[in-house]
C-alpha cells in the first residue's frame, strides 16, 4: 500500500480515499436500501420487496401450500445448488428489468422456463401421487405444452394463486412488505 | 492542507482508511437522508386523503373532481380516443346505415331512418346528440323533433336540472329547452356521491322501475352498483304518454318476451311505419337486461369488472374510467380470470359475434322485403283486418331483431339468447312474408318487383327521405344553435372545461 501510494501523484492521494468512499457507500446504501440480502434467503417477504407481487403473496399465504411450500420451493429449481441459483438470478434479473421499465402485465402469468420449473416441483414434492397412482408426473412440462398429456394446473387451477388473479386484485393485502429503510433513530432525529 | 494529509498518509495509509471509512459512512448517511425525503413524497400521492377541494351537491364540472382523483378523471378523459377497432366495431364512429341500408326500411317513418352511426365514448355524448339529424333543427320557426327525454343520458347537468324544475317539467320540455343548460358530456356526478364517492343511482326511472317491482334498489350490493350505475341508461326504454315520461318496461320481468307483454298490454306503439303501416315498437339498447343472461352476470361480474378494469399504478389502486370494449385490455381484463392467450380469447368474442351476426344479417334482408311486401298488399287495395296478423307478425320480427342488434355486446353478454331471440326474428319475418303471400294472392297479385335498395341513398329515396335537404338544414343549424348554446352556458358558468 505505502509503494502504491508513492508512486501515485500527491495531489490523488487523498481523493483517492474520498472516491472510493463515496462508491463503497452509496454501493453499500444500494445493497440496503435494495435488501439484496434478502435475495439469498428462501424467505417469501423477499419476493414483496417488490410491491406488485404483494396479490400472489396474499393468495398464497391464504393457501393450503402455505405451511408447506414457499415461494422458492415451487418457482425455481430445486435439484442442485448451481441451477437454483443461475435460475433465480436470471429471473430475478428479468423481473427487476420489466419493473423498472414499468412493463408489467396486469396478469401476471409465468413464462415457459417458470412452466417448466414449477411444474418439476409439483412432481418433486407429490411424488408417490403423480408417479405411482396417477400418471401425470411421468411427463415433463414440454411434452405437456405439446399436447401430450397435461400440465398440473390444467386442472388444478385454482392451486394455489386463485383462479382470478392479477396484480390490482389485492394490492393492499396485509403482507410483509419491506419496513422503511430510514432507520428509527434517524427519524426521531428528524422530528426533533 | 491537503498537502500535508497526503504526506500524512503516504507515511501512514491508516490515516488514508480513516478517511475512506468516514467518506462512506457519510454517503451511507446521506443516502438514508434521501430516502427519508423519498417516503415524505409518496404520502402526497395518497390523494383519497389528501383532497384539493370539497365538491358539493350535483357538480357537473368533471374538471373539478379531477383535482382530488386525477387518475380517474385521466382515464375518463381518454373516452375521447377513437383509435381502437376491433373486427366488429370501436370506439371509433362510422356510418352504419351505409353499410346495412335495409335498416332505412326497417325504420321508415321513424327518425333512425335518417341518420345511425356508430356509438363513440362518454365524452361525446353532447356532440352527437346535438350533430345528429335525429334532433332535428329546433328553433323560433321550427318545433322540436323530440322532447327534452333526450338529454336523460348524456349528461350530468340532467339531474342538476331536474332538481330544479322537478321531474315532469324536465321531461315534458322540447329538446332545445335545455340546449344551454345540458352542455357537459357524462361524467363523474352520473354515478359518484361526491361526499363518500360511492357509486350512486342519479337517474329517477331506474328507481321508479324497482319500487313498481316492489325491490329497493338501495339494498343492491357494490358489485350489484357497479352495474347498476350503467343500467340508468344501457337499458330498453321507452317515452311514456303525452308527458314523454322516461320509463323502463320491467314490470313484468327483463326477458324479450316479457317486455313485449308489457308493451302489447299498454297498446302501445314507438311509432306507424311509413311502409308497411305496421304498429312498431323500438328497442333502444337493451344491455344490463341482456347482460344479466349471460355466463358473466351469472358468474357474479358487473359491467365495470370488463369495461373498467383495474388498474394498479405504482402502490395505488384504481379503475380505468376510459369505459369501453375489454378487447382493447385483454391483459387487465379477460385474462384476470381465463388463462388463455389474447389471441384465442379474442377470438372467442369473434366467434360469438359473427355467428349472431350471420342470424342478423339474414333477419334485415327478409323482414326489410316484409315491410315492403306489405306496402304492395296496400298499394293493391288490401283491407285494414285483413292485413292484421301480417302487421303484428312484422311487429314482433322487427322487436326481436332490434332487441338483439341494438344491444351491440348482446351477441357476447348472451350468446345464446342473443341468437335464439334473433332465430325467432327470422322466423317472424319468414312468417310475415308467408301472410303476406296469401294476401297478395287473394289481391290477385302474383308478381311484383322489389325495389333497389342497395344503398342508403337508394333506401332513403324510397322511403321518401328528402335527405339534401335534412343535411342541408341540420348543417346550417349546427353552424348558428349550438355555438349560441354553448356560449350562454358559458357565461352562466355552467360549462365545464371539457
Amino acid at each position: 500500500m505505502k509503494k502504491l501510494l508513492n508512486i501515485i501523484p500527491r495531489v490523488f492521494v487523498v481523493p483517492l480515499f474520498v472516491v472510493a468512499g463515496i462508491i463503497v457507500g452509496l454501493g453499500a446504501y444500494t445493497v440496503y436500501v435494495a435488501r439484496l440480502h434478502t435475495y439469498a434467503t428462501d424467505e417469501p417477504s423477499a419476493c414483496i420487496n417488490c410491491h406488485i407481487m404483494v396479490p400472489y403473496y396474499q393468495s398464497w399465504e391464504q393457501s393450503s401450500h402455505r405451511e408447506w411450500a414457499h415461494c422458492n420451493d415451487c418457482h425455481v429449481p430445486q435439484d442442485n445448488f448451481v441451477n437454483k441459483y443461475a435460475f433465480k438470478a436470471a429471473d430475478g434479473l428479468y423481473h427487476s428489468a420489466v419493473f423498472t421499465l414499468r412493463n408489467e402485465p396486469m396478469a401476471i402469468r409465468p413464462r415457459n422456463a417458470s412452466n417448466r420449473v414449477i411444474m418439476e416441483n409439483c412432481v418433486r414434492c407429490h411424488t408417490q401421487l403423480t408417479t405411482e397412482f396417477v400418471k401425470a408426473g411421468q411427463i415433463s412440462y414440454s411434452e405437456a405444452s405439446q399436447g401430450e398429456g397435461k400440465a398440473c394446473w390444467d386442472c388444478h387451477r385454482d392451486i394455489p394463486h386463485t383462479v382470478v388473479s392479477n396484480i390490482a386484485s389485492s394490492p393492499n393485502a396485509i403482507a410483509p412488505l419491506p419496513e422503511s429503510p430510514v432507520p428509527t433513530w434517524l427519524k426521531e432525529m428528524i422530528k426533533k | 492542507m491537503c498537502k500535508k494529509l497526503a504526506e500524512s498518509i503516504r507515511r501512514k495509509p491508516s490515516i488514508g482508511w480513516v478517511l475512506f471509512v468516514i467518506v462512506m459512512v457519510l454517503v451511507f448517511l446521506l443516502g438514508l437522508l434521501a430516502a427519508s425525503i423519498t417516503e415524505r413524497r409518496a404520502e402526497i400521492a395518497t390523494l383519497y386523503n389528501n383532497k384539493k377541494v370539497e365538491i358539493t351537491g350535483i357538480n357537473p364540472k368533471s374538471e373539478e373532481w379531477g383535482l382530488n382523483y386525477p387518475r380517474e378523471y385521466n382515464t375518463w378523459k381518454k373516452t375521447k380516443e377513437m383509435d381502437f377497432q376491433s373486427k366488429h366495431l370501436g370506439s371509433n364512429t362510422y356510418d352504419i346505415l351505409e353499410t346495412r341500408p335495409e335498416m332505412v326500411i326497417l325504420w321508415a317513418g321513424y327518425a333512425f331512418s335518417r341518420d345511425y352511426t356508430a356509438p363513440r365514448g362518454h365524452m361525446y355524448t353532447i356532440e352527437d346528440v346535438t350533430q345528429t339529424l335525429r334532433t332535428g333543427t329546433p328553433g323560433p320557426d321550427v318545433k322540436d323533433m323530440q322532447p327534452a327525454t333526450c338529454w336523460a343520458c348524456k349528461s350530468p347537468d340532467v339531474p342538476r336540472m331536474m332538481q330544479e324544475v322537478g321531474i315532469e317539467n324536465f321531461y315534458k320540455a322540447g329538446w332545445s329547452q335545455y340546449g344551454a343548460e345540458v352542455v357537459n358530456p357524462i361524467g363523474c356526478a352520473d354515478c359518484h356521491d361526491p361526499a363518500t364517492m360511492n357509486l350512486t343511482i342519479t337517474r329517477p326511472a331506474l328507481i321508479e322501475v324497482y319500487e313498481r317491482r316492489g325491490e329497493d334498489i338501495a339494498d343492491a350490493t357494490p358489485q350489484e352498483m357497479r352495474s347498476l350505475v350503467c343500467a340508468q341508461c344501457h337499458v330498453e326504454y321507452y317515452f311514456k304518454g303525452d308527458e314523454k315520461y322516461l320509463t323502463f318496461p320491467w314490470d313484468g320481468g327483463f326477458t324479450m318476451e316479457d317486455m313485449e307483454a308489457y308493451f302489447d298490454n299498454a297498446e302501445y306503439a314507438d311509432w306507424t311505419h311509413s311502409v308497411s303501416k305496421a304498429p312498431m315498437l323500438k328497442a333502444q339498447h337493451p344491455d344490463y337486461e341482456l347482460f344479466i343472461l349471460g355466463p358473466h352476470a351469472k358468474r357474479g361480474l358487473s359491467c365495470g369488472d370488463c369495461h373498467m378494469p383495474y388498474i394498479a399504478e405504482g402502490g395505488i389502486k384504481y379503475s380505468d374510467h376510459q369505459v369501453m370494449s375489454p378487447l382493447k385490455n385483454i391483459s387487465s381484463t379477460c385474462q384476470t380470470c381465463h388463462r388463455d392467450s389474447e389471441e384465442e380469447l379474442r377470438n372467442y368474442v369473434y366467434e360469438y359475434q359473427d355467428k349472431a351476426l350471420e342470424i342478423r344479417d339474414r333477419v334485415e334482408v327478409e323482414l326489410a322485403k316484409a315491410h315492403i311486401m306489405a306496402k304492395i298488399a296496400w298499394d293493391n287495395g288490401a283491407k285494414e283486418a285483413r292485413m292484421k296478423t301480417a302487421l303484428q307478425l312484422i311487429r314482433q320480427a322487427q322487436w326481436r331483431w332490434d332487441f338483439g342488434v341494438a344491444s351491440h355486446g348482446g351477441s357476447f353478454h348472451a350468446p345464446v339468447e342473443t341468437q335464439r331471440i334473433l332465430a325467432h326474428g327470422l322466423d317472424r319475418s319468414m312468417q310475415a312474408q308467408i301472410e303476406l303471400q296469401k294476401v297478395l294472392f287473394e289481391l290477385g297479385v302474383t308478381k311484383f318487383e322489389m325495389p333497389d335498395i342497395s344503398t342508403k341513398a337508394k333506401a332513403q329515396k324510397f322511403i321518401g327521405l328528402d335527405m339534401e335537404k335534412l343535411e342541408k338544414e341540420k348543417k346550417d343549424w349546427i353552424q348558428n344553435t349550438p355555438p349560441i348554446w354553448i356560449e350562454t352556458a358559458r357565461a352562466n358558468g355552467k360549462l365545464g372545461a371539457n
